[in-house]
Parts: C-alpha cells; structure tokens; sequence
C-alpha cells in the first residue's frame, strides 16, 4: 500500500503505473473473454475490413477482430516477457552476485559458462527447445530466460565488482559483518537501481523476441494471438492492410513506455540515496 | 599482465565447452542434411540410397566418433568442410566476417554518439519536460522490432522515393567504399535505433546515480564547475554499465543481426548460421558458433579491462 | 484513401532519412551497364548443383538452365524434344528407343552421345549416388546404345510414364567423363542454354550464355541471380528497378505487383497442390465416415480465398489440366455440414474429437492461414485441432515418419498423374508410411494406368482413380495455387508453364 502511493507520488511513476494497470486489466479482459468480439472467430465476409464502428481496429486475413486479438495478445505476450524476465533476472543476479563475490576461479567459472550461453544462438536453443518440449508458451519463457540469463549476469556483476572495493564494504567487513549481511544488505541493495532498469529494458527486449521467435514459427502458436505475432503476421499485408501492423505496433510501444516510466519511478524509489535525500 | 594471460588461457576451454554443445545441439533437432536438400522427397530413397548420403555429409557415423574426427582436424587447423558450400569453414566465415564487424561498429558508433549525449542530458535535466522528451524518444527506438523499422524504410524509400540501395552483390570496403557505406548506413541505422535507446536509458540511469554520490556533491562544494563534474567526474563512473550494455550489444551484433541482413539482404554471419542451421550444415554450424563465441571472449574480455581504466579501483580476478 | 494516407505518412516519417542518404550521395540506383544482362531475383536460393540429387524447387530451376534432360514439356505439358529429336514406344510398351541430336554439345565441347545418357541413367540407378529420381526409373532393365545416336531403354514391364519422368532435370544427362572424374556436383557442366560462371552459395548465381547451344542464341548475354531473402525487399527492388525479374512465392506479396505501372505479373496454375494430410492410420481418422466428414465440413474455395487471397483454384486429386475432372463432381466438393454431421455420428463420434494439424512455418507461406481456417471451420463439426507449426526440416522429419494426425502440405505435381501419385497410393508406394492407406481399387487402377498407351482409355482410368480417391479421403485435396514470377516490362517472351519452370528464360530479350 505503502508502495503504490510512494509510486502514485512520482511524476513518472503515475503515468507509468496508469498505463501497466490499464494493460493489466485489458490483459485479463482478454483473459476472461470478456473482448468487444470473440477474439477466434472468423467472420468470413469481412476479411481486411479497414477500422470502422464495429471492428474499432480493423479485421485480419480471417476477418477476426483485431482489438479483440490485441486483448489477447497483450495477455500473451505479458505472461512471456514477465515469466521470461523473472526467471533471467533471479539467475542473473544470484550468478552475477556469486560470481563478483568469491571471485578468482568462480568469478572464471560462472562468466566463461555465460560467455557460452551469449554465443549460443538463440535460433538454435530456441529450435532444440521447441525439439525437446514442442511450441508454446513455454518453449518461448525457457529460450528468452536462457538468453537474457547471461545478461543480467554480467549487469550485476559490473557494479558489484566495483561497489565490493568500495569503503563502505570494507568498512562493515571491518566491523565484522558476515558475507551473507554484506552482500544482502550492500552490495543486492545499491544493485536495484541498474536491476529496474535492466528489468524494464529486457521486459522491451523479451517482447520484441518474442516477435522474433514468433517469426520464426518457435513461438506463439496459432490461433492464439501474443503482439510479436501480430506484428510478424502483418508484414506482408503492410500494403494491403497497415492497421494490422500500426494497432500492434503501438501497443508494443506504449507497453514500453509504460515499464520504462514504472521503471524509473521504482529506481527512484528503492535507491538508498534518493531515499535518504528525500527524507 | 598475469591475469590477461589467465583469461587467454581459458578460451581453448571454453571454446571446447561450446563446440561439444552445439554438436550435441544441432543433432538433437530433428531433420539432417538429407531431409535439408531432398525435403520430402527424402521418403524416396532406399536404405542404401539414404546410407551413401549419409557417408556422403559424414553423417554415417555416432556422434562422438564424428566428433572425434572434428576435434582431429580442428587441431590442424581445419574447421571441416561446409556441405553447401562445398569450401572450408573458415574460409566462408572469413569472407563474411568484415560485413558483420563493420555493421556491429556502425551500429555502435550511432549509438554511443546519439545514447550518451542524450542520457547525460536528461539525467542532468531529471523530470524535467526535455527529460521526459529524450526518454519518449528512447522508448520508440526501443519498441520498435527492427523488422518494422527495415520494412517500413525499405518500403517508403522504393514506393515513396524510387530509391535504395544497391541489393544483391554486397561491395567490401575496400573495393568500393561509398557504395559499401550506401549498403551499410540503412542497416546500421535500423540496428542503432534500438542500440542508441538503451544506451540513453542506461546513460541515464548511471548519471542520476552517480550525480547522487557523495563524491560528486564535495566535487561540487568544492566549486568545481556544473559542466566539469559532469563530464570529467561523473560520466567516467557512469560509464561503467554504459560500456556493459555496449559490450553485450556489441558481441551480439558481431553474432550477425539475422532479421535485418534478411530483409536488406546482407551476407552476414547472422544468415549464414540461420541458413547453415536450416540447411543443417554441421560443419559450418559448428564453426560459425564457435568463431562467434571466440569473439565473445574477446570483447567481454574488453569489457573488464574497461572497468579497471574507469575505476582503478577495481582488480579483475583477485580477492 | 487508408493506404493513401498511410503512404503519405509514411513518406513523411522517412524523409530525415532520406535527406541523409541524399546529402552524403550514397543511395545508389544502379545503372545497367550491361543491358542485355538479366537481373534476377529470388528469395530461396539452390541447394546444390548435382542435378541427379538436387530436388529442392529453387535448385530444378537453376539447373534447368544449365542441363538438358532427353526430353521437356511444355506449356501444355505435351512432351517436346530436348537432347533427344524422338522417341518411340515398342507396341507392347516395354521398350523404348530415342534419337539423339546429334548437334548437342556439352559445355566443354564433347558431343553428346548414347554412351553419356547410359552413363547418366547408370548413375541414377546405383544406389551409391542416392538420388531421389531412381524410384521413378526402376523398370529399367537394360540400356542398349547401337549408334552414338541411339539409345534403347528396355523395360521389366510397360511403362508409359517414364518418359515423362524422363522430362524432369533430375533425369539430366551429363558427360561420361564427369561421371567417372566423380566431379558431378563441383563442377556444372551441361548441355543446357547458359553456362554457370560462379556460384556464391545463398547470395548469387552469375550464368552466361552458351554459344554452342543447340537450342539456338540465348536472347540475353547472361543472368546475374540475386538472393533476396525477403519478398518485400524483392518487390522493393523490382520498384526501383534493381531487377527486371524475379521470382515470387508469396501471394500476399505477388499480388501487389500488378498495382506498379511499370512491372507485369505472370501467373500460371501450377501441378503442386495444397492438401489437407489425415493419417489414415490413425484413430478416428481410420474411420472412413470421419475422413469423408472432415472432407464434407470443408470449404475449399474459402481456404482458398482466405489463405490465398483467392489465387488459385478448388482441385481434386488431378491436377493436370488435360486430366483433371470438374472438382464439382467430385466427392462433397461443396460444404455440407449437415451431411458431416451426420457422417460423424454414424461413425460414432457425434461429439466429435481432438487431433493435431502440423505445418511448416513459411512452406508454403500460406501453411498457417490454411491450418487456422480448416481449424475454425472442423470446430463446426465438433473437430478440435490444435495447430503446431514446425521448422520446415523438423516437420519433415515428422511427415517421413507418418507421425501426424493431419498436415498441412503443399505437394509437388508431376505432368503424369502415375509418376506423381505412385509414390503414395500404390502398394509398393515409397511414401505409403506417409500415405497410410490403399486399397485394391486404387493400386489396381495406378498399374492399368502405367501400362495403358492409348491417351483416352488412360484419362478414363484416372477419372475413375481420381473419384474413388476423393471418395475414400485419406487427403483432402483443396486447391492448385499459382507460381508467379514478375518483371518490367521491357523485358519479354517469358512462357510461364504449370511446371514452374523458368526454362523459357532462354528466349527471354530485354527492351532498351
């Protein structure tokens, strides 16, 4: 409670959280089936029907309502990039922790294991995956997770490497503190401002792979709809039907706009020193 | 100086971690090189028909036995032979190489040149309008897939203008700069978009947290002028994840930028892995993986000897 | 007016870049040096150059031009003389005799002789060069050649097909020398209209015209093929001129060419037909009331026109012009759900079932639409697929092994409906693991049809295959779609043909 009015008092923080609450809520809409039409069905004799008062954004080739399929998109396609980064950014930060902490041959370890994953190609993973477990939803969590995994890695390992020579480290060391209280309560706290953001950029980046691996056939599978898909979908009809790739599109873009400004509120707001500096 | 030579001494390590990897990887997906160029029509053969290809691709074998006798000619210096190619591995990765390393440099000079600038202003302008204007900006170059980005500048540029550059046969460097650069400049744009927005945003970030270190405010007390604590104080140390983000986005693009060497037809490395993956060429598979993982090591390796120049503070790989 | 706004928004939107482009003067149309140069484009490259082993669509087309089989067919899919002048049946059709050009040369200047066309047949039969084409040539018994002009086929049994198959540029004769140099494959040395001068693998082909060629002056110098992977950038290319032809897959794509006043669409129906795979052999697809239901519950026309954009044409099983019945005759070629319905609870499924659709992502481009449409139309019947779209080697993977319950496919066609369909619905059928089922009727009607030589009492025999076949569903067969391939317009006397070939590049002049 406390959270959301701290968020509600930021600038950023309230047109940010205006906008993941209203794609929330669209998200269970189209969840719930409660959308303007039914998202599946095909109304075979307004196939490419431009916007108009019944079908707000338009029809697709099958003649299925595309505002009700951004409904159902956004659900998808949230679930991806929130489980997808959830995951990446946990492994990342306990590899990434570990791996600046102990140092010397971990440090090695963990970051030549992470130099494996980043050239590995995500086609590839993503096809061995889809191999192993098929197509879905899943296969696109794990292959996006793997992926940013190293990244995250690398993200909290910079800083923390750099805040672990820093005096105030050496100066709870010197008190005696355990590593355990060092790294929670130092190191992991100074990291939430550059952890939020990388969270909000690999949020933009898992739904834009997502697209990616979409493209490809490795993601979501037809009939259902994620915005990746959509917007791949559209490519070749950009002449014939651009509100196919327009509506997408834009909604792609206000999600961003949308994590990034929440982002940056809740960076504000989780730093120590601002904390400090506003009390 | 030791600590380099340590590093160095891990990559045939890691390079054999990645090669056992991949191979294992690429034969575990269904369809070989057979069902690749026949398709259907691989129901065709006999036994003995399907038994001589197999020979033919190297492929008759199990895999560490084939393995085996990769790692034999690797220590000769021989990646294998492409099965489409029909011509080395390395000498194929060789030839697409400079494309590959000349978009990724491209891509990363607009984005350095466009990202911090933009970052550093509005983190000194934070909350402000023309700060709210750099991260909406930001935002668009970040959300926009870079298929949309090359489609759509392809397209207004050939139905709008009746204009593009030259597809098709790619001109190196030094055969003929400028249309090299008029092949190169839309693709690094479309790359450099995305690039030069998260640089923005991390600039950004960085900025607003180390304008916020106490170091920073005695800099300030001290009369050091708003300008030079900007730039000679703080960037350097808001650099450090700024030179993360650009080391990552770096080794991927040197990975080869698959969608937007698709759509501007680029031979670039990204390709040729999409392609030797869908032709499941094995050798070329193996060998292209390989070379982007060495290239990998290297720039992270970049990376770290970053952070100690920027923070002398930091030792690599010592307790 | 949409598309008009949006062009002009999106003019609006790219000018920043353009003025960049135009101040640092590197946005390059370039001029045709060589204007009898042809530039060409397409977006999936050739795979190999063996013309034995090749069967990749873009490697037939790239090898048509480079190697001659005996004999072609043209537009109309009559068999016309290629390397060899006629041919001749034995009365009970178990031998056949072909007289050589003797003006043929191979590229390195060797005639072409009866020894190479042995030579080539040999090399197709021996299972060590495994090629794809031998399943179609097993009646070969023996190859005489009594003059270096002659040669006889002498056939196990009657085989009228064959020559057909023999039209097909895996059945490329090729020179002796090369076949025992073991350098078939490396080195691309036909009889063919153009020479290749480099192959760059996945980027480009550069052809010259072969001057010794029997069939006469090539009406261009060379072609300069191109590697487009993407057809919007290849569209984008034919707009500005990079390229006066190309080759296109797509019909989203396709479809927009006509609107450029300076480009032309060619567009011909093509043998290959998109279907609807059941696996017979699996449950309730065993039932034949369910297979004919699903065929019943079914609108072709609108899987056409929804997928396709409506290019194209409802098809039965035959989908040679001179063969094929009216579909309207055939089997429930016109949707009715009642009678499906009807068909499934007879057959104890009133309720209906669930089963898996599998396709290949982008083969054809139209593979998801087709799957999602059938998906949304057999949910009328009760019918609940689940859609899995596959890398295209993993699906075929999947398809070779018959470990489907129904696939969306696109099939290649053959100019005689025994070479086409002997693999599936024959007993001894090579994909009969794919097929999963045959009955009397049908392997009995497929053996009358390979050995009758009488061209009428033929067709009747494959009306009958083709009715019985649309009858028992083990496919359900939707539409024949088109192949396009586009051009400017000063470029002229491309033929397109059902086959796909581009063959007729040889005659093709460019306008200045």
């Amino acid at each position: 409670m406390r959270m959301l009015r701290a968020i509600f008092a930021h600038p950023s923080g309230r047109i940010g959280g205006f906008i993941v609450g209203l794609y929330l809520l669209l998200a269970v809409l189209g969840l719930l089936g409660l959308t303007p039409h039914n998202p599946l069905m095909q109304y075979r004799i307004d196939r490419l029907h431009a916007p108009d008062s019944t079908y707000w954004m338009g029809t697709d080739l099958f003649g299925r309502d595309v505002a009700s399929r951004l409904m159902m998109g956004i659900g998808q396609s949230f679930i991806v990039a929130f489980f997808s980064v959830a995951f990446a950014a946990l492994a990342g930060t306990v590899l990434g922790l570990a791996a600046a902490w102990f140092g010397r041959r971990w440090d090695g370890i963990v970051m030549r294991v992470m130099d494996v994953l980043l050239a590995f190609p995500a086609i590839l993973l993503a096809l061995l995956i889809v191999a192993v477990a098929g197509p879905g939803t899943w296969t696109s969590i794990v292959a996006i997770a793997i992926v940013y995994t190293p990244i995250f890695t690398r993200v909290v390992r910079g800083p923390a490497l750099s805040l672990k020579a820093r005096e105030f480290v050496d100066a709870a060391r010197t008190f005696g503190s355990s590593s355990s209280y060092i790294v929670t309560r130092h190191l992991l706290l100074n990291l939430v401002a550059p952890l939020t953001v990388q969270i909000t950029l690999a949020l933009a980046w898992a739904l834009l792979t997502e697209a990616g691996l979409s493209f490809l056939g490795l993601g979501t599978q037809p009939p259902a709809a994620s915005l990746g898909l959509m917007l791949s979908d559209s490519r070749n009809l950009m002449e014939t039907a651009p509100w196919l790739m327009i509506f997408p599109g834009i909604a792609i873009m206000i999600s961003i706009l949308g994590f990034n400004l929440l982002g940056d509120a809740l960076r504000d707001i989780f730093d120590p020193r601002m904390r400090r500096a506003l009390a | 100086m030791t600590y380099l030579l340590r590093r160095l001494a891990v990559f045939p390590l890691v390079l054999i971690g990645v090669s056992i990897v991949v191979f294992v990887a690429i034969r575990m997906v269904p369809g070989d090189a057979i069902t690749a160029m026949l398709g259907t029509e691989a129901g065709l053969l006999t036994p003995a028909q399907r038994e001589a290809l197999a020979a033919y691709f190297g492929i008759d074998q199990p895999w560490f036995v084939q393995y085996g006798r990769w790692l034999a000619g690797l220590l000769h210096g021989n990646l294998g032979i492409s099965s489409t190619y029909g011509k080395p591995v390395l000498e194929i990765i060789l030839e697409r190489f400079p494309l590959t390393l000349e978009l990724a440099l491209l891509s990363m000079i607009i984005a350095l040149v466009v990202g911090v600038p933009a970052g550093v202003f509005a983190a000194t302008h934070n909350e402000k309008l023309s700060d709210l204007g750099v991260r909406v900006a930001a935002m668009i170059g970040q959300s926009t897939p870079n298929f949309v980005l090359a489609l759509l500048i392809i397209y207004t540029l050939s139905a709008g203008f009746g204009v593009l550059p030259a597809m098709g046969e790619f001109s190196p460097l030094w055969r003929d700069p400028l249309r090299n650069l008029g092949q190169l400049i839309l693709p690094a744009i479309t790359l450099g978009c995305a690039f030069a927005a998260s640089v923005t945003r991390i600039s950004r970030s960085a900025m607003l947290d180390v304008l916020s270190d106490d170091y920073v405010r005695t800099a300030r007390s001290k009369g050091v002028s708003a300008r030079g604590v900007i730039w000679r104080h703080a960037l350097p140390n808001a650099l450090i994840p700024v030179v993360t983000l650009s080391g990552i986005e770096f080794g991927y693009l040197l990975g080869g930028a698959v969608i937007v060497e698709q759509i501007y037809a680029l031979p670039g490395l990204g390709r040729l892995v999409l392609d030797a993956i869908l032709q499941r060429d094995y050798a070329l598979v193996q060998g292209a993986v390989l070379f982007i993982a060495f290239n990998f090591m290297i720039v992270n390796l970049l990376v770290d000897l970053a952070y100690v120049a920027l923070d002398p503070r930091i030792r690599l790989g010592e307790q | 007016m949409v598309q008009q706004l949006t062009r002009k928004l999106l003019s609006g939107m790219a000018l920043p870049a353009v003025a960049l482009a135009a101040v640092l003067g590197i946005v390059s149309v370039p001029i045709q040096a060589n204007a009898a140069t042809l530039h060409m484009a397409w977006s999936q490259d050739a795979t190999g150059l063996d013309p034995h082993k090749q069967t990749a669509f873009s490697s037939l087309r790239l090898l048509e031009l480079i190697y001659e089989p005996l004999v072609r067919v043209d537009a109309s899919l009559q068999i016309v003389p290629a390397i060899a002048t006629s041919w001749q049946f034995s009365a009970d059709g178990k031998e056949l005799t072909l007289k050589l050009d003797p003006k043929a040369k191979f590229q390195n200047g060797a005639t072409v002789t009866s020894a190479d066309v042995k030579a080539s047949f040999e090399r197709i039969l021996d299972e060590k060069t495994g090629a794809a084409a031998r399943a179609n040539f097993l009646s070969i018994a023996s190859i005489d050649t009594p003059d270096p002009a002659t040669v006889v086929f002498h056939l196990s049994q009657p085989d009228v097909p064959i020559l057909t198959a023999m039209s097909d540029v895996n059945a490329a004769i090729v020179p002796a020398s090369e076949i025992a140099a073991g350098s078939v494959g490396t080195k691309a040395i036909g009889s063919g209209p153009f020479k290749l001068d480099k192959w760059d693998p996945n980027a480009k082909e550069v052809l010259s015209a072969n001057k010794d060629w029997t069939g006469g002056a090539t009406g261009v110098d060379g072609i300069e093929i191109s590697v487009l992977p993407d057809e919007t950038a290849i569209l984008a290319a034919l707009r500005t001129k990079q390229i006066d032809f190309a080759l296109l897959n797509d019909p989203l794509v396709a479809t927009l060419v006509p609107k450029e006043a300076s480009l032309q669409l060619n567009r011909v129906p093509v043998l290959a037909y998109h279907v609807l795979q059941l696996n017979p052999s699996r449950k309730p697809m065993t039932e034949l009331k369910v297979r004919q239901a699903i065929s019943c519950a079914i609108d072709r026309q609108e899987v056409l026109d929804t997928a396709s954009l409506g290019e194209g044409k409802v098809t039965g099983p035959l989908t040679i012009p001179a063969m094929a019945t009216d579909p309207s005759q055939l089997f429930c070629y016109k949707r009715d759900i009642e009678k499906a319905k009807q068909l499934m609870s007879e057959a104890g499924y009133a309720d209906g079932f669930s089963a898996t659709v599998i396709g290949a992502t982008g083969e054809p481009p139209t593979a998801a639409a087709e799957a999602q449409v059938i998906q949304s139309q057999l949910a009328e019947i009760g019918v609940k697929l689940d859609i899995k779209m596959m890398e295209l080697n993993v699906y075929v993977d999947a398809w070779l092994k018959g470990d489907f319950d129904m696939a969306v496919a696109l099939n290649g066609g053959r100019a005689d409906p025994y070479t086409m369909y002997n693999r599936y619905w024959t007993k001894t059928g090579n994909l009969q693991k794919v097929a999963n089922y045959i009955d009397d009727t049908l392997d009995r009607q497929m053996q009358q049809g390979r050995a009758e030589t009488d061209p009428a009492r033929r067709k009747a025999i494959f009306a009958d295959f083709e009715k019985h076949l649309a009858e028992v569903s083990p496919w359900i067969w939707l539409y024949t779609s088109y192949s396009y391939t586009a051009q400017q317009k000063n470029v002229s006397g491309f033929v397109p043909t059902p086959t796909g070939t581009l063959f007729s590049l040889s005659k093709v002049t460019i306008q200045q």
